[in-house]
């Protein structure tokens, strides 16, 4: 008995150790995809490197991003994948990725890599209202077409939206906001603006998918959200309708680089190629408006991109402003 | 075996092999706590209170002056101050129907009053917004009201039910301790029940009561995962620090609200712990079990009360439960496993992935067990390590406290304590701080959450152990050193199967706290070890509430196991005198 009780601790033990060692050639990603697509695309690449071991996390773009600063002098990752364009900018001052060129990528369109590779652009998605047309019936209300309907106070309440210092998503829609109505300027409307939309938030949300979620099941009439989450849930059968906003909808563009003292760069370089790879392309089409490899068709179920107006966002300026940005929503907004 | 000289050859010198054995052990110990406990703290203090190399109050100037922002403080002491003062009534009562009356069922009661120790803080979140939700059955479709539970209200309903056991292990130990001849004396000289009540039975037992609202106040205002998930846009200080670290990259900011929260912490729990040993000073020698019968009405009354607080904890374990096996709650309530089929990216373990990869076909069914449950499998590793590991260091730390008492016995005690007074996310994100360096090889590994999750509960371990050791007379020891027995050997042959009950119990507690740990280890998880309770947290935030509810009818299943296991193999059952420290 004793002695079996030994043998049951020191295997145990064993198993830690292994747990810390491994012999496979290793990856280590960092990711802002949605939980949903990461689970697709990582299945195209075990099936396409079945001998590379992935070890990946998934953050939300604000989460990720404060991660990636944290670790900086002791970087836990080789690889950041399908992360917001704005992220990068922000961070190529503080020296965090290394160049690279992976293969293929002359293919891709010029405007989306960085110039002196130090980030590959890879697709795009636009921000989206997600409306529950049962809820809207229910209560009587309108449907919405754009930010401005929102501030009617017959919404109050039954708005929700990111929390844009968490979400990507919500960035980029406070940022769209900001942009619209003069920040670059320094005028400060973007800022009145959200205060009167602030009153009728019922919510605050750390993820840019999950307000669209949580409109679908009933919990908000509208849901501040992006693309293609509401195409899925309008498939899995939710009362639910797309809205791009009037106004013009926020878009961001996600991009692959390599972390600056990546412990595996062998192995990232690999995995950096693949994830340019016509293969990957094909699988990113399946959830998103668009990508940079072209002549791939995207999905089908989402409306055209020609019947979008696109707010033209300056990425170069919210990678510049994007912490006092997120500071002064912090102050303003959270409770 | 020995390695040690016997000190049966009596060195009469202070370089015995006992002295030296003691001194090693003990230098060893404080080591420890010094590096994983005191380094970690010291290194959040120091970012709080300097500012590019100099001493400033910047950071606190910058907290106390946003007023959005000061409102965590305040919000923090409003939810953990209604909590103490609720909890502790509902727990004494509760407590005084045990103890005091003659109602049946006692055993059931008192077992499903524990049950919330067994499972994630988080599950009292989930099971309310299930019921209470902007979407719950109950307040939807019972009542077709738009109120709903998120925000304060939640969270005090949520402490109040992940509290409640706590509360009672304090005021059941008081209750039950506290000489009941006085009560008698009282009637019999014709003080009526209420008055016997509120002059006798309050006063005796005023230490364990204050005792019991200070550890409530203290767990409330640590605690994370039911803030996190029902606090909705209502912030407080644990979830505070979680977003200026993980959303703003602010460590300066998260480690100035991490000391915030240690002042009231700290006191609750100094408070907590003077007031327990006041209260156990009281325990009479002469206490006699004996209860008169009590009269139907308050017997029935007792009974009903009792019966409602254990259906209400009841009610969360099966609502979270339904939660996971239902389709789409509250629309389609038939039966489904596909949310087990957890939505999240799992984790590719070396043992646990290479063998179902090398038994199962592939396809997505081995995806699922091989990667997404992962998590789990890492779980009860860890959990199983830290249970062994926690267990006998803080056995041997007890040992040389309570027998040996060398010089400094006092700084080690000291330093065993504390840890229950520093909320877990505060000491994670010490971690982060201090062993986030290259040359601090565990960082990253399953080791840095193993060292983390034994040293954030080592307080009870350490007391767990002096306790029973209190009770070993002295002389069987003494007995053994006589008859040539080394320190080593006095240990393993003569302390420890004399400690084992406590041993066992301590080790069941690590284990229930490693499995529902949250806090403590959210910092600390990585690409490569993933935990099954944060896989909870993550799976909420993405908005798959219902994996979320199956990851935690996993973990408790887990633990729930493990406590029947240990009662078979053992005959002993891990909840005796067993309460979460933190």
């Amino acid at each position: 008995m004793k002695r079996a009780g030994l043998f049951f601790i020191v295997g145990i033990m064993t198993m830690c150790l292994a747990i810390t060692a491994s012999a496979a050639e290793k990856v280590t990603v960092y990711t802002s995809f949605e939980t949903d697509e990461t689970v697709k695309y990582l299945e195209a690449a075990r099936r396409d490197m079945p001998d590379l071991e992935i070890d990946i996390i998934r953050l939300s773009t604000g989460e990720l991003g404060a991660r990636m600063m944290a670790e900086k002098n002791n970087p836990q990752a080789d690889v950041v994948w399908g992360w917001a364009v704005t992220g990068m900018e922000e961070f190529i001052p503080h020296g965090m990725f290394e160049p690279y060129q992976p293969k293929g990528v002359d293919k891709l369109e010029k405007r989306f890599v960085h110039p002196k590779h130090l980030y590959v652009g890879i697709d795009m998605y636009i921000a989206a209202f997600c409306v529950n047309t049962k809820v809207l019936q229910e209560k009587g209300l309108p449907m919405p077409k754009g930010w401005n309907d929102l501030l009617d106070p017959r919404f109050k309440g039954l708005v929700t939206m990111p929390n844009p210092v968490a979400s990507g998503t919500g960035f980029l829609q406070i940022s769209s906001i900001l942009q619209m109505y003069g920040a670059k300027e320094g005028k400060e409307d973007g800022w009145e603006f959200l205060k009167k939309l602030d009153k009728n938030i019922g919510q605050y949300i750390k993820s840019g998918s999950r307000p669209a979620k949580m409109t679908a099941a009933g919990e908000f009439a509208v849901g501040a959200s992006f693309d293609f989450v509401v195409a899925e849930l309008k498939k899995q059968g939710f009362p639910v309708e797309f809205v791009f906003p009037v106004e013009g909808a926020g878009y961001e563009v996600e991009a692959n680089a390599l972390l600056k003292g990546a412990k595996n760069p062998r192995a990232a370089k690999r995995f950096l190629d693949w994830a340019i790879s016509e293969s990957a392309m094909k699988e990113y089409a399946q959830f998103k408006y668009g990508v940079t490899l072209p002549g791939i068709p995207t999905r089908p179920d989402l409306p055209k991109l020609s019947t979008i107006k696109l707010y033209p966002m300056d990425f170069a300026w919210q990678a510049k402003n994007s912490e006092a940005i997120k500071k002064k929503w912090e102050t303003l907004f959270s409770k | 075996m020995n390695p040690i000289e016997p000190s049966g050859k009596r060195f009469s010198t202070w370089f015995s092999a006992d002295n030296l054995f003691t001194g090693v052990i003990m230098a060893f110990l404080l080591v420890i706590l010094a590096v994983f406990l005191l380094y970690p703290v010291v290194d959040i203090c120091r970012l709080s209170f300097f500012k590019d190399g100099a001493f400033s109050l910047h950071n606190y100037l910058d907290y106390f002056s946003e007023p959005r922002i000061f409102r965590s403080f305040y919000n923090s002491m409003f939810v953990s101050t209604v909590t103490m003062v609720i909890t502790t009534v509902l727990a004494f009562l509760f407590a005084y129907g045990l103890t005091r009356t003659t109602m049946p069922g006692k055993g059931f009661f008192y077992t499903v009053s524990t049950l919330p120790l067994i499972a994630p803080t988080i599950i009292q979140a989930l099971a309310l917004i299930l019921l209470f939700g902007r979407n719950g059955v109950i307040t939807r479709y019972l009542l077709d009201t738009s109120w709903n539970i998120y925000g304060a209200t939640g969270i005090i309903v949520g402490e109040i039910l992940y509290c409640f056991p706590n509360a009672l292990f304090i005021l059941y130990t008081t209750l039950s301790a506290v000489d009941t001849r006085l009560d008698e004396a009282a009637q019999s000289l014709g003080a009526s029940a209420l008055k016997t009540f509120f002059k006798v039975t309050l006063p005796s037992a005023k230490y364990g009561i204050a005792s019991a609202a200070a550890l409530t106040f203290n767990l409330t205002i640590t605690d994370f995962g039911i803030p996190v998930v029902i606090g909705g846009d209502y912030s407080v200080l644990a979830t505070e620090i979680v977003n200026k670290v993980f959303g703003l990259q602010r460590f300066d900011l998260g480690a100035t609200i991490s000391v915030i929260l240690l002042v009231p912490s700290i006191t609750a729990f100094a408070i907590n712990y003077y007031l327990t040993r006041k209260s156990y000073a009281m325990i009479s020698g002469q206490a006699r079990p004996f209860i008169q019968p009590s009269r139907p009405l308050k017997k029935w009354a007792f009974t009903a009360y009792s019966a409602l607080i254990c259906a209400c904890i009841l009610l969360v374990f099966i609502t979270v439960f339904l939660g996971s096996f239902v389709k789409t709650w509250p629309y389609d309530f038939s039966l489904t496993l596909k949310h087990f089929d957890f939505p999240s990216l799992g984790a590719s373990v070396p043992l646990w992935t290479a063998f179902w990869n090398s038994v199962l076909e592939p396809g997505t069914f081995r995806t699922m067990i091989a990667i997404k449950y992962a998590p789990i499998w890492t779980s009860l590793l860890v959990s199983l390590v830290v249970a062994v590991v926690g267990a006998s260091i803080t056995l041997v730390a007890a040992y040389i406290i309570e027998k040996k008492k060398p010089r400094g016995e006092q700084l080690l005690y000291a330093l065993s304590v504390l840890p229950a007074a520093i909320p877990g996310v505060v000491l994670g994100l010490g971690y982060v701080l201090a062993f986030n360096k290259p040359y601090f090889l565990i960082y990253g590994t399953i080791w840095i959450i193993i060292i983390n999750v034994v040293i954030a509960n080592f307080t009870l371990g350490v007391l767990s152990g002096t306790a029973n050791l209190k009770q070993i007379d002295k002389s069987v020891e003494e007995a053994a050193v006589s008859l040539g027995a080394g320190p080593v050997t006095t240990f393993t042959r003569i302390v420890f199967p004399l400690s084992k009950v406590a041993f066992l119990s301590t080790t069941t507690f690590y284990f229930m706290r490693a499995m529902t740990t949250i806090s403590a280890v959210l910092f600390l998880v990585s690409a490569q070890i993933k935990l099954a309770a944060i896989e909870i947290i993550f799976l909420d935030v993405d908005g798959r509430t219902a994996s979320a509810n199956a990851m935690c009818t996993v973990v408790v299943l887990i633990v729930a196991l493990f406590l029947i296991v240990m009662r078979i193999t053992t005959g002993s059952s891990g909840f005796t005198g067993m309460s979460a420290s933190k």
